[in-house]
């Protein structure tokens, strides 16, 4: 009889088992195991890391997003930073009227309709025009943002403060202890629907167009739709984040949404892994992490080497971005998340090899 | 022998003195690489040698001063995050960098009531709501435009001028005062144009000469400009220009070359080729702690100086008075600050009404590759009529 907790053959015999999410009690055991220790975690965190949480946690919300649209459906997506803006703009304007836990999908919902929007051009173009395309609605949003005194021309707007949630007052002192355990809950839902994406019709549309519009639509899916949804599906992620980064960071500024943050993204589904969804986390946490040890790296060659007129210790950080880049698009195009699966395929059979 | 222990007991008080000196942290965050870094590294620079100064020298005594320039690379997220480390550590000041940066960190400097001091002038920093902790070094963006637009409506009544500006806050701060400044003083703003890292300006001035603009007047910073000014001496265009503090300076000279003759530009900054003592002390300083010379003939670089000195400044009133050294107390001893500074063309005051340190201006003109005062140091006519209503 088969072993629920491990697996040590392949004893599917339906096409439910063959998309089951958890094979195995074990996964489910370590997941469980997964999520308590994320709840858990902040007992052990200052405040300064738990800012850094969170920003990992909202920067791998709109990086699943990316993945729906670049990863999943293959289209090349160089705006996403703008629909988070979105997003948080919306955040921005609705945010005295609602409470945040309504503000979060009515963000999302306005950044979808922006990304319907912009998928319209996929159902002509693709490839490296609809790149340009993308590109475009980023520098059209950043314009049309600079231009709009209703959104202080890309100034500060402010978000609420003093808010109180359950008789749970939002300071200082507890903000992004609060926002961690926000920001972990809408990522956890998302995630999961994320991961069942690719168990629906749409999902299997998704994946099918991207290897092959043509031969999709001749099994009679509708790639213009598949492509406009994935646009949508993947802004109402990023909107989602947008409104979350607002919150996190108490006021909306239109450079927190620039071209640089779009380029972020893709940098971080890349080195993630494009299209997984461990990677859409592993991706924003290796980079964001990097950076910030780079960051104490270069205080300490700046103390050891400084010599006049060359700094070195302050270009260590931005070449190790993009040196982190360049080496995993040459060594390892499938990004973290194949270390990830080589981990998982070491320790499945373990301690029984084949 | 006497003289022997006198030396030892010379030796110990020092000794006791280092031992015993309070340790202060002021931070900086801005860019040091990334967008606009070729200012933001002279400005860290300032900030780091103007601190050593006060160190070795003992300016404020019982205090050693640890003066920490983080690179945030122009990313607001990081500006928060160095924020934050400097509110939990309980620093009593810090001093910013970016436009964008600051207005973020708006309502959490307001929440937290930590002194600020940014390298960004924009007035927006400053206007209500939550501006109560935020001071800004010198005159605003705004009052510089305006401060060279009435120098413009002097040396040349009725002129047409055009606003070449940077496409986000930073630029597009002055331009509402701007126009309504223009309308009193009798020229004509006849367009504003957007202008970012573009390489060729020839449609744009083209433009500006169709519509007889005499004078540009940059919000801007140094490498856009400088690319206008020599498209515009390519043309054998015959319009003036003229810009804002973060427009012009040395930074501009080296860039533009010829091109920059005759540019008008505003601060309230000594240039480090001037006679006086504060054009000495940067010079000065700048050799003793090995900075090349460009970083010396920078503007940003006595501007990070000025920003470090009023927070020291600030720092060691509330030491003399006798106060804990935090941010109440700071903040307290910045509302009462009247300092002669050598730095600036005026004084540095500050009060619960006024978040402007020096209030005086400039207008500076490129004559033979370097930056000539063409007016005594004075405050703007109309700005505080055009933006406050005064």
């Amino acid at each position: 009889m088969r072993n629920p907790w491990t697996r040590t053959g392949n004893y599917k015999t339906s096409y439910a088992q063959d998309t089951t999410i958890f094979a195995t009690y074990s996964e489910q055991a370590s997941l469980a195991v997964f999520l308590i220790g994320m709840l858990v975690l902040p007992r052990f965190l200052v405040r300064g890391d738990m800012q850094i949480l969170d920003l990992i946690l909202i920067y791998a919300l709109a990086v699943l997003g990316l993945n729906i649209i670049t990863g999943y459906a293959g289209l090349i997506n160089i705006g996403h930073a703008a629909f988070m803006g979105v997003g948080a703009y919306t955040a921005a304007l609705v945010a005295p009227h609602l409470p945040f836990w309504a503000v979060l999908p009515v963000s999302g919902l306005v950044a979808a309709a922006a990304g319907a929007v912009v998928g319209i051009p996929a159902l002509r173009i693709k490839h490296l025009y609809l790149a340009i395309a993308t590109l475009a609605f980023q520098l059209i949003f950043e314009w049309a943002v600079g231009h709009s005194p209703a959104l202080e021309q890309g100034g500060a707007m402010a978000m609420p403060r003093g808010m109180v949630f359950f008789g749970y007052k939002i300071a200082f002192k507890n903000h992004h202890y609060f926002w961690y355990y926000v920001s972990f809950t809408v990522l956890v839902l998302m995630a999961f629907g994320f991961r069942n994406l690719l168990r629906t019709r749409f999902g299997r549309s998704l994946v099918a167009v991207r290897d092959n519009d043509r031969a999709a639509d001749a099994m009679g899916m509708d790639p213009g739709k598949t492509k406009v949804f994935a646009f949508a599906l993947g802004a109402f992620y990023a909107g989602v984040a947008g409104a979350l980064y607002a919150y996190w960071s108490r006021a909306v500024v239109i450079e927190d949404y620039s071209l640089m943050i779009s380029i972020k993204f893709l940098a971080m589904a890349i080195v993630g892994g494009l299209g997984t969804l461990v990677g859409s986390f592993l991706g924003p946490a290796f980079l964001e992490l990097l950076d910030i040890n780079m960051e104490t790296f270069s205080y300490a060659i700046k103390e050891i080497y400084n010599p006049p007129g060359v700094d070195v210790g302050s270009a260590i950080r931005p070449l190790a971005f993009g040196l982190a880049i360049v080496l995993f698009l040459i060594f390892e195009p499938r990004g973290l998340a194949n270390w990830w699966r080589l981990l998982r395929s070491y320790f499945r059979n373990w301690p029984f090899k084949y | 022998m006497k003289n022997k222990w006198t030396l030892w007991a010379l030796a110990a008080v020092l000794v006791m003195g280092f031992a015993t000196a309070e340790k202060v942290h002021i931070m900086w965050s801005g860019a040091i690489t990334g967008p606009t870094s070729d200012a933001g590294k002279y400005y860290a620079q300032g900030i780091e040698d103007y601190c050593s100064w006060v160190n070795d020298t003992g300016y404020v005594s019982g205090i050693e001063f640890v003066c920490e320039t983080r690179d945030d690379q122009y990313n607001n997220a990081n500006t928060l995050r160095n924020f934050e480390e400097a509110v939990d550590r309980g620093d009593p000041v810090f001093l910013g960098y970016s436009t964008g940066g600051t207005l973020q960190l708006k309502p959490l400097v307001q929440e937290v009531g930590l002194p600020f001091i940014p390298a960004s002038y924009h007035i927006g920093n400053i206007d209500p709501p939550d501006n109560d902790y935020i001071f800004l070094p010198i005159a605003s963006y705004s009052e510089q435009v305006i401060a060279v637009l009435e120098y413009i409506a002097k040396v040349s009544p009725g002129a047409k001028v055009a606003l070449a500006i940077h496409p986000s806050p930073f630029g597009r701060a002055p331009v509402k005062d701007a126009k309504k400044a223009a309308g009193e003083l009798g020229i004509e703003i006849v367009e504003v144009q957007e202008m970012a890292k573009g390489l060729d300006y020839t449609a744009t001035l083209k433009r500006f000469e169709k519509k007889g603009v005499q004078y540009i007047v940059y919000q801007n910073v140094a490498g856009p400009v400088a690319n206008m000014i020599k498209d515009a001496g390519r043309l054998g265009l015959k319009i003036k220009h003229a810009g804002a503090h973060y427009a012009g300076g040395p930074d501009l000279l080296r860039l533009a070359g010829d091109a920059a003759e005759g540019f008008l530009w505003v601060t309230a900054y000594y240039m480090p080729h001037e006679q006086g003592a504060g054009a000495k002390f940067v010079k000065d300083l700048g050799a003793k702690y090995g900075r090349p010379a460009d970083a010396i003939e920078s503007v940003h670089y006595p501007s990070g100086m000025l920003a470090a000195a009023i927070a020291i400044e600030a720092i060691k009133e509330a030491k003399n008075a006798g106060k804990k050294i935090n941010a109440e107390n700071v903040y307290q001893a910045l509302l009462k600050m009247n300092w002669q500074n050598k730095l600036a063309v005026g004084p540095v005051t500050y009060s619960k009404k006024d978040h402007v340190g020096v209030d005086k201006l400039r207008v500076l003109e490129a004559r033979g590759g370097t930056f000539v005062p063409v007016t005594e140091p004075f405050s703007s006519a109309l700005f505080r009529k055009v933006h406050y209503g005064e």
